[in-house]
This record gives structure tokens, C-alpha cells and sequence, in this order.
């Protein structure tokens, strides 16, 4: 049957009130008698800490200055439950919250996270995941550094270094970096009639958030009301809650309003980053250009928080040897906690570092054997009937010599068109 | 000098949370009064066009035009779970949920009017347009909303749900099937790279998506230009840069990602091959779109200087001196 819909440029439902300026996002929004909050964030990696909060408690608007001691139960995370809704006594890295100042305007509110005094104690810190797996580390959490060990094992990498006439090795390093999205976070919160705390704050994840808010506040779920305005940018930056707790927190707490609006700066030190991977491959190929062995080895920086740590790590193992059928693969992986701000989600979620390194590695292979890239990849690449390293058969749908041979048309590079598979 | 070279990069990925977790997606989809269909489910739209998505395969299943469909996904009072708008997974695993819902609500319509019509065979009911058609009288109709009085006060609903094929991979060996399905990119790109300040211009930038079926061209056009503008801030640009666990750049007069000045034309070639598991074989493509970019780049200065550069980003500085490096060990950067 033909279809009528699908397949159409039809112009975006929310397009017209995103461009005429009639969309809400958070920040928009106002309500009659809200207030304000501002977060104390710490200044150091790993510490203790004390708060004085007198001098500030009595300071001009201030209604209230919540610390962890508020906190019905000060835990949050999508995985593990690390994350202290405000820190109790210790910070793990710099812009953990430490206090939640609400006032009557935002300009009071900010004077008076100045006033709050904080002394620090400084431990021993760790900001590199190699270093912080070995014996002796500074321990960011009680349980140890190592989040997660990913293991991989198809085949037999020594068999398939030998069958390869050509083997290189080479680390690749890639960076923690910012989604960088349009909208800093900003959310009200106030509780309706009935004592439903409403939470109106921009997030991938209406529901989860509503979970986690009923957990830490000790309420049930239906208590609790997500509402998702306009969402500007997320790219996994929304996934983690950052001010969605506190807001709920304080609205209950004083039965009003509550609002906040983060700095862009701020912005960098609320939300999770896409895990630095130092990645170590070594892989080889015969004669005729078959991909005979890849092993790799993956530390992967999550922070001081594990967020999605595992699930970054696997899928980055997972798709570790590119698109290409190699039968003998064997990947170890390592996610752990340093000092770090903390990683997360991010577009690709650990798909995007790995192609960095098996990308250049078919490139170098290609040129030791003296062959162009495009027809080395198209002697090894995926198509249906491939298995992948995990040994999952792709079953159908899996154009990829079409996609490789539409670009080297495109950017005019020779390819041998007897390589590669016919459909 | 500059040196222009040529790179590509290909990627594949996995769609879902993946690992055996389970990947739900549940909506609820309502006939209205007036004869329009309002399609409940807890997809967030973040930018990358879920509602525009979703409600055309809602207007697919149901038979209706874009503008009988409405969407709301912005409440957790009023809409199912619909699990993250996250790992790509929203048109294909959100996508099937809302198509099932649909046929289930085209069901519930089916059985109200063979009711109406003395028991009349529901097999043999035809939808179509917003009108539901008598077997033996085609000149026998009713519209949606002449359905919709039917039900009186209460309305018709459909309910349903979907949940993404994954297993939990084996602890030592690693062996499963974690994600399905997979989609895959492919980028080739161009850089003139110049010898004496480091800087990398992109002179040409192609990209291949597999989206198994187009379910909106253009939006998929325009997650391929964000896909790419995100790679080159990834593979040339973009570091925190830490020290000490403290951000040396953490705004945007420090933290310097591509303005419209640093992005060439995208030439986008939208590659169709249905997937017999996804909504009319659509798949997800917000990740993979970006994936193919960075290590495009950076076989790019390769080919154009002989460096090649094993860290991003690689910033002017970083490739200079990369270069000069080369140059001192005597190493020709012609090739």
C-alpha cells in the first residue's frame, strides 16, 4: 500500500510557535508570588566540608537555606544511586551542590550563597582513570574506583595476529566536552491543591524524573507532576536530574513557587559530560585485506559520578571494531570514578569515541597494504548475514556498502566496484 | 602551504538502552468529539522532531491527514511512559508503539460501528480517511466524528505498547544481541589544512545515512546538518579542558564550538532500505548522524599533511605542532 503521510516534508508540529516566539521554555515561565533559588556549588575537587549558613540565613529575602539535612532521602542517579541531592559533608568534584538558597528575588538569593562559609578540608584527588585504578588511589566513592569492567572475547586474537601480515597499534585519546545546548536549565516547581508538587523543568525524560523526585522526597509518584515545556537542546545533557529535586523540595517546603534559571557557566557544572576515553587498538589484516584480529583496550573517565557509566562503556565495546567483520576480537573495557566533573549521556553515548580510533586504524592498515581505504573497508565491511563481535547475526537492512560507495562517488574517490556484496 | 586531502569515516550503531533492559514504549490514542484523534505518549521533544515524527505514523496507521492529529507528550498526568528521548530510539521504538496504538484504536472504531450496524462482521469494515465504510453499501458511511457521538459520554481508546528486542549480553565473553537495529553512516570529507597556522577548513562534507525509511526527509536532512556541525566541533574544536578537575572552559567565550561561518554545505544522500521490525522501516538517526564526522576529519589531515593526529581535538596549535614536529624528524608532509 502506498503511503500517504510517511514520506512527506511535513512541516514541524512545533515549528511555528518555536519561530514566532510563542514557545514556553522554562525560563519563560512566571507565577504570582514565585521565588527564587540559587545553588552553592564546591570549589574544590575532593574535600570535606562545613557549611555556615547564620550570617546568610538572616541576610535580606532569604526564606530558607536548604542542605543536605533537608533532604528526605539524598540520593539520585539513572544507575546507581551516587548522587547526593545536595552533598552532606563531602565533595567528590568541583560544582557539587552544596546548599539551595531560597529568596525573595534572585539577586537576594545570590548574595546570600556568597555569605555562606564554607570550610574544606582537601583530600588526596585523582583525575586521570588509569591512575585511579591502582592499588592506593584516592577513593571517590567508599566502594572503590572501578565502576565497570566490560569484557569482550570472540574468537582468538593470538591465532589472528599471527594469520595477519600486517598489524598496527596506535592510542587514541579523546576529551570530556559540553552538549552545548541552546536553553541553560531552568524549572519552577509549586504544589497544586490536593499536595501534588508540579515540577516544570525541561528534561529527556518526563516520567523517570518523576521517580526520582517522589524517591528523594519520600512521596509517591502520584504526588508528583512533570510537566516538559519547549526542551531547548538536550544531546543527553537532560537525562541526569540536576535542579528538578531541589526545585520540588523547596516548593513543598514553603508552599510557593519556586524558581531558577542557571548561568551558562553554571550550566557546565550542572549537567554530565561525554566520558574522555583513552583507547588502545591493535589490529591486524592478511594479505588480501581481511580483517584477521582487533583487540582493544577502553578507560573510560565517568567522573565522580557513575550516571550511565556501564551503559556508555558496553556500547562503546560493542561497537569497538567498527563496521566490519573480524573474526577474532577481544575488548576490555574500564569505566572509572575520578574527581572529575561527571560524565553521561551524550549523543552516541560511547559509539562516537570509538569510530576515532578504528577508523584511523582501517586507514593505516589500508596504506601498509597498499590499498585505497574505501576498497580495504569494502572488503571487511557489514552486510546482511554479518555477524557483529557479540555474535548477533544482522538479519536485514544493512546498506552500508551503499552508503560507502554513494560517498566515494560523491567526493570523487576510485573505488573497485567488484568489491563489496550485490543486493 | 595549504594541503588539501580526502577522509571518511564509517560508523554503525545500535539503537536502544540495550542489554536486556527492558525498552518499553506505551501511548494511548483517543478519538475526539469532533472527529479528530489525539495521540497521548511520553516522548519528549527535544528538537529532533519526535512530534512531527510520531504524528505522521499516527496519520499513517489511522488514515488521517496531519492536521486530525494531535499530539500532547508534555505531561506525566495525561501521557503513558514512553521511556527517554535517548540512543535513537524514539521513531523506531516510540514509532511502533504509536502505530500499534493506532490499529488498536481503529480496532475499538471497527467494533463500535458493527455494533451500530446490527452486528454487522468487523473483518469486513473498511477505514479510510476519517470515514469508516459499510461493506455492502459503500454510500453507507460514518465519520470519525459521527463514531465518536457514538460512544456517548465515555471515548474510544486505543492501548499499547512495544518493547525492543535485546538480550543481555554474557559477563566474560560478551556474546548477545544488545541492540537492534543498527543503523548505519558514513561521511567523506575534504580539508584544506594549513601549514603554517594549523587551521583545518572543510572544503567538501558528504553524508550517507542509512534511516532504513524516511519517515520526514527534511527533518532527517536537518539532524544530519546538527549531526555534522556537532562532529566538527568534536574532531577540531570542542575540550573542557581540565585541570585539576576544574574546567578551563566552561563558557562560550573559552569553550569554542562551530558558528554557521565554520560549517560548509552538507551534502546529504538519505539511504532507504526498510527494516521489517521498525514503524513502515523507519530507524533512528539522531546519533548515528554525528558518529562518521570526527574520524572523517581526521583521516582527512592525513592524507592532506601525512599526520596523522591520534588526539582531539585537533586545534591549530595541536596540528602545528604535529607538523613542525615532522618537519624537524625530516619527514615529508607531501604525499
Amino acid at each position: 500500500m502506498a503511503l500517504r503521510v510517511v514520506g512527506q516534508n511535513e512541516i514541524r508540529v512545533d515549528g511555528h510557535s518555536k519561530v514566532t516566539g510563542k514557545a514556553l521554555y522554562p525560563e519563560d515561565l512566571r507565577m504570582d508570588g514565585m521565588v527564587y533559588g540559587k545553588t552553592l556549588r564546591s570549589t574544590h575537587a575532593h574535600a570535606l566540608f562545613s557549611l555556615d549558613k547564620s550570617k546568610a540565613e538572616k541576610m535580606d529575602g532569604v526564606l530558607k537555606i536548604f542542605t543536605a539535612a533537608d533532604v528526605p532521602h539524598n540520593a539520585h542517579g539513572v544507575l546507581f544511586k551516587d548522587h547526593e541531592v545536595l552533598n552532606a559533608a563531602k565533595a567528590r568534584r568541583i560544582g557539587d551542590p552544596l546548599a539551595f538558597v531560597v529568596a525573595d528575588t534572585e539577586k537576594n538569593a545570590e548574595k546570600a550563597v556568597k555569605e555562606i562559609k564554607v570550610s574544606y578540608e582537601d583530600l588526596p584527588a585523582v583525575f586521570d582513570p588509569e591512575e585511579a585504578m591502582l592499588p592506593g588511589a584516592p577513593k571517590v566513592h567508599e566502594g572503590g574506583n572501578l565502576v565497570y569492567h566490560f569484557k569482550l572475547n570472540k574468537g582468538d586474537v593470538e591465532e589472528g595476529f599471527k594469520q595477519s601480515h600486517v598489524i598496527v597499534e596506535q592510542e587514541y585519546r579523546t576529551p570530556m566536552v559540553d552538549h552545548a545546548f541552546l536553553q541553560p536549565e531552568s524549572g519552577i516547581a509549586y504544589e497544586e491543591s490536593g499536595g501534588k508538587v508540579v515540577v516544570c523543568a525541561a528534561t529527556q525524560y518526563p516520567h523517570f524524573d518523576q521517580l526520582e523526585i517522589a524517591e528523594a522526597l519520600k512521596i509517591s509518584v502520584d504526588k508528583v507532576k512533570v510537566i516538559n515545556p519547549a526542551v531547548g537542546g538536550a544531546f543527553g545533557g537532560r537525562e541526569d536530574v540536576t535542579m528538578q529535586i531541589h526545585l520540588a523540595m523547596a516548593a513543598k517546603s514553603l508552599q510557593k513557587p519556586v524558581k531558577t534559571t542557571y548561568s551558562r557557566e553554571e550550566s557546565f557544572y550542572a549537567h554530565a559530560k561525554r566520558h574522555a576515553m583513552t583507547m588502545r587498538f591493535k589490529t591486524g589484516a592478511d594479505k588480501n585485506g581481511k580483517l584477521q584480529a582487533t583487540e582493544v583496550i577502553i578507560f573510560s573517565d565517568t567522573g565522580a559520578y557513575a550516571s550511565w557509566a556501564i551503559n556508555v562503556l558496553r556500547k562503546a565495546g560493542v561497537h569497538a571494531t567498527g563496521p566490519y567483520e573480524i573474526p577474532n576480537v577481544k575488548i576490555n573495557g574500564y569505566s572509572l570514578y575520578t574527581n572529575n566533573p561527571f560524565a553521561g549521556a551524550m549523543r552516541g553515548f560511547g559509539a562516537t569515541q570509538v569510530p576515532i580510533g578504528h577508523e584511523m586504524q582501517m586507514d593505516m592498515l589500508a596504506e601498509k597494504l597498499g590499498m585505497s581505504p574505501v576498497d580495504f573497508r569494502l572488503r571487511n565491511i557489514f552486510k546482511v548475514g554479518s555477524s557483529t563481535a557479540t555474535g548477533q547475526k544482522l538479519t536485514e537492512s544493512v546498506p552500508l556498502e551503499e552508503c560507502i560507495k554513494a560517498v566515494a562517488e560523491k567526493m570523487n574517490i576510485a573505488y573497485d566496484e567488484k568489491l563489496g556484496v550485490t543486493k | 602551504m595549504k594541503q588539501r586531502g580526502k577522509g571518511i569515516g564509517c560508523t554503525f550503531y545500535g539503537t536502544g538502552y540495550g542489554n536486556g533492559f527492558p525498552d518499553v514504549s506505551r501511548a494511548r490514542v483517543q478519538l475526539e468529539k469532533d472527529g479528530a484523534v489525539t495521540v497521548y505518549v511520553g516522548a519528549t521533544e527535544v528538537g529532533q522532531g519526535a512530534k512531527t515524527v510520531l504524528s505522521q505514523i499516527a496519520a499513517e496507521a489511522l488514515g488521517l491527514s496531519m492536521e486530525d492529529v494531535r499530539f500532547v507528550c508534555e505531561n506525566t498526568d495525561e501521557t503513558p511512559d514512553a521511556g527517554t528521548a535517548a540512543a535513537s530510539r524514539q521513531t523506531y521504538n516510540t514509532g511502533n508503539a504509536v502505530k500499534r496504538t493506532s490499529e488498536a484504536l481503529i480496532r475499538e472504531i471497527k467494533n463500535a460501528v458493527a455494533n451500530h450496524w446490527q452486528k454487522e462482521d468487523v473483518q469486513r469494515i473498511k477505514v479510510d480517511r476519517g470515514k469508516v465504510y459499510h461493506p455492502d453499501d459503500q454510500d453507507k458511511t460514518l465519520s470519525f466524528r459521527e463514531v465518536a457521538l457514538l460512544a456517548g459520554e465515555s471515548k474510544i481508546v486505543g492501548e499499547d505498547s512495544f518493547t525492543a528486542m535485546t538480550t543481555q549480553l554474557d559477563d566474560e565473553t560478551g556474546q548477545g544481541n544488545p541492540y537492534w537495529p543498527y543503523t548505519f553512516n558514513v561521511y567523506g570529507i575534504e580539508v584544506e589544512v594549513d601549514t603554517d597556522t594549523g587551521k583545518v577548513a572543510i572544503i567538501k562534507a558528504v553524508c550517507a545515512q542509512d534511516v532504513g525509511r524516511a519517515v520526514n526527509p527534511k527533518l532527517i536532512e536537518g539532524q544530519m546538518d546538527g549531526g555534522f556541525a556537532m562532529g566538527l566541533g568534536y574532531a577540531l574544536m570542542e575540550d573542557i579542558n581540565l585541570s585539576k578537575g576544574k574546567m578551563k572552559h566552561d563558557r562560550f567565550s573559552n569553550y569554542l564550538i562551530p558558528t554557521a561561518m565554520d560549517i560548509p554545505d552538507l551534502e546529504k544522500l538519505i539511504i532507504e532500505s526498510p527494516e521489517s521490525t521498525a514503524p513502515y522501516g523507519a530507524k533512528g538517526i539522531g546519533e548515528p548522524v554525528m558518529l562518521g564526522v570526527a574520524p572523517a576529519v581526521l583521516n582527512a589531515i592525513y592524507d592532506a599533511v601525512g599526520v596523522r593526529m591520534t588526539t582531539i581535538p585537533v586545534t591549530p596549535d595541536n596540528l602545528l605542532v604535529a607538523i613542525k614536529e615532522m618537519d624537524r624528524k625530516g619527514q615529508p608532509h607531501e604525499k
